[in-house]
C-alpha cells in the first residue's frame, strides 16, 4: 500500500498545476490556522476599530478599512478561517451522504436503487442555490445552518458518480469470487468496493470544497448567513449594503473576491491533478 | 450564458449559427426597451425619478406601502395637506374648519370649482361616500382605517360643506390622511373593494396636481400633469417613478441621466456623488426614528403574560444599564457615517412641535462604568470569566433580532453586541428576514431587537403602539402596537392629548409621553437618520423643500417636491432616453458579434488539438 501511496505521490509531482495547487492550499491553510497569531480580537472589534470607515490603503493598512475601520488584511485574514471550515465540513458532509447513498444504489440494486437514484435525480434537478438559500432561510440563521444548508443540496453529484464506479466494480471477477466464497453484502462493500472507490471520492472531496466555498460565499452575500461572524462573504455583504460598490471602494470588494478566487482555484487545482493521478486514463490531458 | 457553456463541451459546428441567431435576439432582447410612448409632437417636460419600492395596490382604500401611497397623494387630493415650511395643517379640499363647543363635531367648508379629471365636479359627497365606505366596510378600511375608527357619521349637507361627528374628542382633525375616491366611479367596485387594485384602465380618474397614466408593475408609474390642478398645473408634463432592483443601480442611472432624482441614499453613495457633474445633494433631516426595543414580558389587553422574553429585562435597573453600556455618537459616526442626530426622545427633531430631549443630567448611555455598577446593584455578579450570572445563578444571555432588510441593523448588532459583551451580558445577535423577526416579535420571543418608525407630522400614531391597547388581544396574536408596553401614566397623558384641540397645550402633554417613556426605558431611541437624496440639477431646476430649511424632498408629507419642480436647461422629453437605448443596442449587438467571431476561431482551434 505504501508502495502505491509512494508511486502516487511521485506521479501527482509530474502534475505542475496540481503542485502549484497544493502549495497554494497549504499556504492559505497555515494562515487560518495561524490567523489568531497576527490577528486580535481587537482587530476584528468593530467598537474599537483602529481605522476610520472605509479608508483606502495607506502605508498603516496596506488593503484600507471595512465599513467599520477594520484592517481589510485582517479581515480578510480572519474571514479565511470560517470560509475554509465551513467549506471543508460542508464537503465533508456532502460526500459522505453521496458516498454512502452511491454505494448502497450501486450495491443493492433493486428497488433500494431505484428508490435511492429517484431521490438524488430529485435533488439534482432541484437549482442547489435555491434550496440551499430555502434551507437557510427556515432553519435558524448561522455557521452551522450554511453548513448543513450546503452538505444536504451538494452531495447528488457525488452520489451519481459514486453508483457509477460500484456497478463497475461489482462486476469485476474478485469480487463475484468473495460473493461465491460466502461474503455478505456489509463485507463486500467494506472490504472490496470502498477501497478501491477511496481514490475516487478524494479526487470528488477536492473538487466539491471549492463549490461549497463559492456557496458559503454566496449565502452569506445575500445575507442568509450570520452577518455578525467575518468570513469573506459576510464581508462582501456588508461592503454592498453599505453602498461601497456605487463609492468604488475596490479595496473593500477585491481582497475577499480574490481571496475565494484564489482558494477555489487551488482546491480545483489539487482535484484535477488527483483524479488524473488516479485514473491513469486522464494521464496526458490534465 | 448557457450558450457559452455548450461551445466549451463542443457541439456539432452546424449549431453555431443557430447559436449566433439565438445571441442575437437575446442581445435585442436585453436591450433597454425604448421608455414610455413614442416621441410626441411637443417636446415633452419629464421628470425620471428612481425608486426601488413596490406596490402592493394602486386602490386608496387597499395601498399601505411607502411608493403607492406616495402616488396617490399626487393623484387625489386630501381634505387637507401640511404645509412645506413647519408642517402645520393648511387648506386643500377643505378651505376651513371649526370644531363644535363640546369637541364632537367638526364642520369643513369644501373648496368649490374642484373637478376630476373626467369632468365631473369634485363635491362634498365624494368625501362622505368614501369616509362612509371605510366606516362601514371592512375592506375598504384596510389602509385608513384607523383614521375613522371613532367616527360617528359623515355627512354633506350641500355640495360645500362636510359634518363629521365623533365618538369622542380627537385632536387628529386636521391630520386625516386619507385620499378620497370619485364617488361615480368607485360606486361600481364596492362589491369587490377587497381585490379591486386600480389598475384596470388608464388615465386612473383622480383630482390631485398628477394624473396616474400608466403602470407596469416593477418597471414603472407614470403620471401626467393635472391641467386643471386648483393650485397650479405642475411645471413638469410628466412624472416617472422608475423602479430599480437595486440602489447601486439608482446611483448610475442618476450619475448617467437615466434617472433625475434619487433618494434613501447610503452615506457612502452620498459621499461617491460629491462633486460629481451636474447633480445636486440634499442632507436632510430623517422623519424616522432609530430605537433598540427592550421586550417587557409580553402581555395581552388583559394582562396574561406569554411568550419566552428574558424576565430579567422587567427590572428596571437592567433596562438602564443596557443602555448605559451603548454609545449612540458612536453608532452615529460609523454606521450612519455622521449623517444622523443622536436619539433623544421619541420624536425626531424635523418635527420641531413634538420633539423632546431629556435635561442634559439624565441623558443616557456611553458609560460602561455605570451599566456594569447597575447590574452588580440588580444582583447579576460577574463570574470568574466576566460572564454575568442571574440572581438565580443561571448565565445571563439576551437574544438580539434585526433585519436583513434594513443595512444597518447588521452593523449595530456587531456593535451593541460588543458593548453588552463588555459588561458582562452574552448576546446573541440574529439579523434575519423581516417576516422572522415579526413572527418572533408577535409570539413575544425576544429579547431586544431595532425597531424603526417613520413618524408622521402628527405623531398620534406612534405614540399610540406604545399604549396598553395596542397590545394584542389574545397570546401570540397580531397587534397594532410595537413592544408590548403598558404603563397608566403614559396611557392617560395620551387620552389627554388625543382629546386637546389646543395645540400648544397638545404639543406640551405629548413632550410628558416622550418623558414617561423615556424614564420606562422600554425603547431606547438610538438616533435619527438623515435622509440622503441627490438630484440632475441640470433637470431640475428648484422644488420645495419639506420641511424647511433641512428638510426633505421625496416622501414629503404632501405634493410639494414634485408639484413645484420646475424643468432646467436641459429637461426635455424622455428622448435621452431613448438615445441610450439606442447607444445600448448597438454595443450590445457588437459585443455579441466579437463575441461570435472569437468563439468561431477558438472553436475551430480547439478542433485541430482534438484530431
Amino acid at each position: 500500500m505504501s508502495g502505491s501511496l509512494a508511486r502516487s505521490l511521485r506521479e501527482y509531482r509530474n502534475h505542475r498545476a496540481g503542485v502549484v495547487g497544493l502549495a497554494a492550499l497549504l499556504l492559505f491553510v497555515a494562515l487560518a490556522v495561524g490567523a489568531p497569531l497576527f490577528v486580535t480580537a481587537r482587530d476584528l472589534s468593530a467598537v474599537y476599530a483602529p481605522g476610520a470607515p472605509r479608508q483606502p490603503p495607506s502605508s498603516h493598512f496596506l488593503l484600507g478599512t471595512d465599513a467599520y475601520g477594520r484592517s481589510m488584511l485582517a479581515v480578510t485574514l480572519w474571514g479565511a478561517r470560517i470560509s475554509l471550515a465551513v467549506g471543508l465540513l460542508a464537503t465533508m458532509m456532502s460526500v459522505g451522504i453521496g458516498s454512502l447513498t452511491g454505494i448502497v444504489a450501486g450495491h443493492f440494486r433493486g428497488w433500494v436503487s431505484t428508490l435511492l437514484m429517484r431521490v438524488t435525480d430529485w435533488f439534482l434537478v432541484l437549482p442547489t442555490l435555491v434550496l440551499a438559500a430555502a434551507l437557510a432561510s427556515v432553519m435558524h440563521r448561522g455557521i452551522v445552518t450554511v453548513i448543513i444548508a450546503i452538505g444536504l443540496t451538494a452531495w447528488p453529484g457525488t452520489a451519481r458518480l459514486v453508483r457509477a464506479q460500484t456497478l463497475t466494480l461489482e462486476a469485476r471477477p474478485y469480487v463475484e469470487r468473495a460473493k461465491a466464497l460466502g461474503a455478505g453484502d456489509w463485507h463486500v462493500m467494506r472490504r472490496h468496493v470502498l477501497p478501491n472507490l477511496t481514490p475516487l471520492i478524494l479526487a470528488q472531496t477536492t473538487l466539491s470544497v471549492s463549490a461549497a466555498i463559492l456557496m458559503e460565499a454566496t449565502l452569506a452575500f445575500l445575507g442568509l448567513s450570520d452577518p455578525t461572524k467575518v468570513s469573506w462573504g459576510t464581508t462582501l455583504q456588508l461592503a454592498q449594503q453599505v453602498g461601497a460598490v456605487s463609492a468604488g471602494d475596490w479595496w473593500i470588494l477585491l481582497p475577499p473576491g480574490l481571496a475565494i478566487v484564489a482558494v477555489a482555484l487551488a482546491f480545483t487545482l489539487c482535484g484535477r491533478a488527483l483524479e488524473a493521478t488516479l485514473n491513469p486514463r486522464l494521464e496526458g490531458k490534465g | 450564458m448557457e450558450g457559452t457553456g455548450h461551445i466549451a463541451e463542443g457541439r456539432p459546428t452546424s449549431r453555431l449559427p443557430a447559436l449566433a441567431i439565438a445571441l442575437l435576439l437575446a442581445a435585442f432582447l436585453l436591450a433597454p426597451a425604448p421608455f414610455g410612448k413614442p416621441a410626441a409632437a411637443a417636446p415633452k417636460k419629464v421628470l425620471t425619478v428612481a425608486t426601488n419600492g413596490s406596490v402592493d395596490s394602486l386602490s386608496p382604500f387597499l395601498a399601505q406601502r411607502v411608493l403607492p401611497t406616495e402616488v396617490h397623494r399626487l393623484v387625489y387630493d386630501f381634505l387637507t395637506n401640511y404645509d412645506p415650511k413647519d408642517d402645520h395643517a393648511v387648506p386643500a379640499m377643505a378651505t376651513s374648519w371649526s370644531p363644535s363647543p363640546d369637541k364632537l363635531t367638526w364642520t369643513y367648508a369644501i373648496r368649490s370649482g374642484m373637478k376630476w379629471s373626467d369632468g365631473v365636479p369634485v363635491t362634498a359627497r365624494d368625501i362622505a361616500w368614501t369616509y362612509n365606505l371605510m366606516m362601514t366596510n371592512k375592506d375598504a378600511a384596510t389602509a385608513n382605517g384607523n383614521f375613522v375608527a371613532n367616527f360617528k357619521s359623515v355627512t354633506a349637507p350641500d355640495d360645500s360643506t362636510l359634518v363629521v361627528v365623533l365618538g369622542k374628542p380627537q385632536a387628529t382633525m386636521l391630520a386625516l390622511d386619507i385620499p378620497v375616491a370619485p364617488q361615480h366611479v368607485w360606486e361600481s367596485h364596492v362589491s369587490d373593494i377587497g381585490t379591486f387594485s386600480n389598475d384596470a384602465t388608464f388615465p386612473i380618474v383622480g383630482d390631485g396636481p398628477f394624473i396616474l397614466s400608466a403602470y407596469r408593475k416593477d418597471q414603472y408609474i407614470q403620471l401626467d400633469a393635472n391641467p386643471g390642478y386648483w393650485r397650479g398645473r405642475p411645471k413638469f408634463d410628466q412624472l416617472i417613478f422608475k423602479h430599480y432592483a437595486n440602489q447601486d443601480a439608482e446611483v448610475q442611472a442618476l450619475k448617467k441621466g437615466e434617472v433625475d432624482f434619487a433618494g434613501d441614499l447610503t452615506p457612502a453613495q452620498f459621499n461617491s456623488l460629491k462633486g460629481a457633474a451636474n447633480i445636486t445633494l440634499n442632507n436632510g433631516d430623517g422623519k424616522r426614528f432609530y430605537a433598540l426595543a427592550i421586550n417587557p414580558g409580553a402581555t395581552t389587553t388583559n394582562g396574561k403574560p406569554f411568550g419566552d422574553g428574558n424576565p430579567a429585562l422587567k427590572d428596571p435597573l437592567v433596562r438602564q444599564a443596557i443602555m448605559e453600556a451603548i454609545d449612540k455618537p458612536a453608532l452615529v459616526n460609523k454606521t450612519l457615517g455622521g449623517f444622523g442626530v443622536v436619539g433623544q426622545g421619541y420624536i425626531p427633531p424635523i418635527f420641531s412641535t413634538y420633539t423632546w430631549s431629556p435635561p442634559a443630567t439624565e441623558t443616557v448611555g456611553s458609560d460602561p462604568a455605570k451599566a456594569s455598577q447597575l447590574l452588580d446593584q440588580a444582583g447579576y455578579r460577574k463570574g470568574p470569566d466576566g460572564r454575568r450570572t442571574t440572581p438565580d445563578g443561571k448565565p445571563f444571555t439576551l437574544r438580539l433580532y434585526g433585519e436583513t432588510q434594513r443595512a444597518e441593523d447588521a452593523q449595530n448588532a456587531t456593535f451593541v453586541k460588543e458593548w453588552l459583551d463588555a459588561i458582562g451580558i452574552n448576546v446573541s445577535a440574529s439579523i434575519v428576514d423581516q417576516a422572522t423577526v415579526g413572527d418572533n416579535e408577535t409570539a413575544g420571543n425576544y429579547d431586544l431587537a431595532f425597531d424603526s418608525w417613520l413618524v408622521n407630522p402628527d405623531p398620534d400614531f406612534v405614540l399610540s403602539i406604545q399604549t396598553c391597547g395596542a397590545r394584542p388581544a389574545t397570546a401570540g396574536g397580531s397587534f397594532p402596537g410595537d413592544n408590548f408596553v403598558c404603563d397608566s401614566t403614559y396611557d392617560q397623558l395620551y387620552a389627554a392629548q388625543i382629546s386637546e384641540y389646543d395645540a400648544a397645550a397638545r404639543a406640551g402633554l405629548i413632550k410628558r409621553m416622550e418623558a414617561q417613556l423615556f424614564t420606562d426605558r422600554y425603547v431606547n431611541v438610538l438616533y435619527y437618520p438623515n435622509t440622503l437624496e441627490a438630484y440632475r440639477n441640470d433637470v431640475i431646476g428648484s422644488m420645495q423643500m419639506q420641511p424647511q430649511p433641512n428638510g426633505i424632498y421625496d416622501g414629503q408629507d404632501g405634493y410639494w417636491s414634485w408639484w413645484s419642480a420646475t424643468p432646467g436647461a436641459a429637461a426635455s422629453s424622455s428622448s435621452h432616453v431613448g438615445a441610450w437605448a439606442v447607444v445600448a443596442g448597438v454595443a450590445v449587438v457588437a459585443v455579441v458579434l466579437a463575441a461570435v467571431v472569437l468563439l468561431v476561431v477558438r472553436r475551430r482551434s480547439t478542433a485541430q488539438e482534438r484530431e
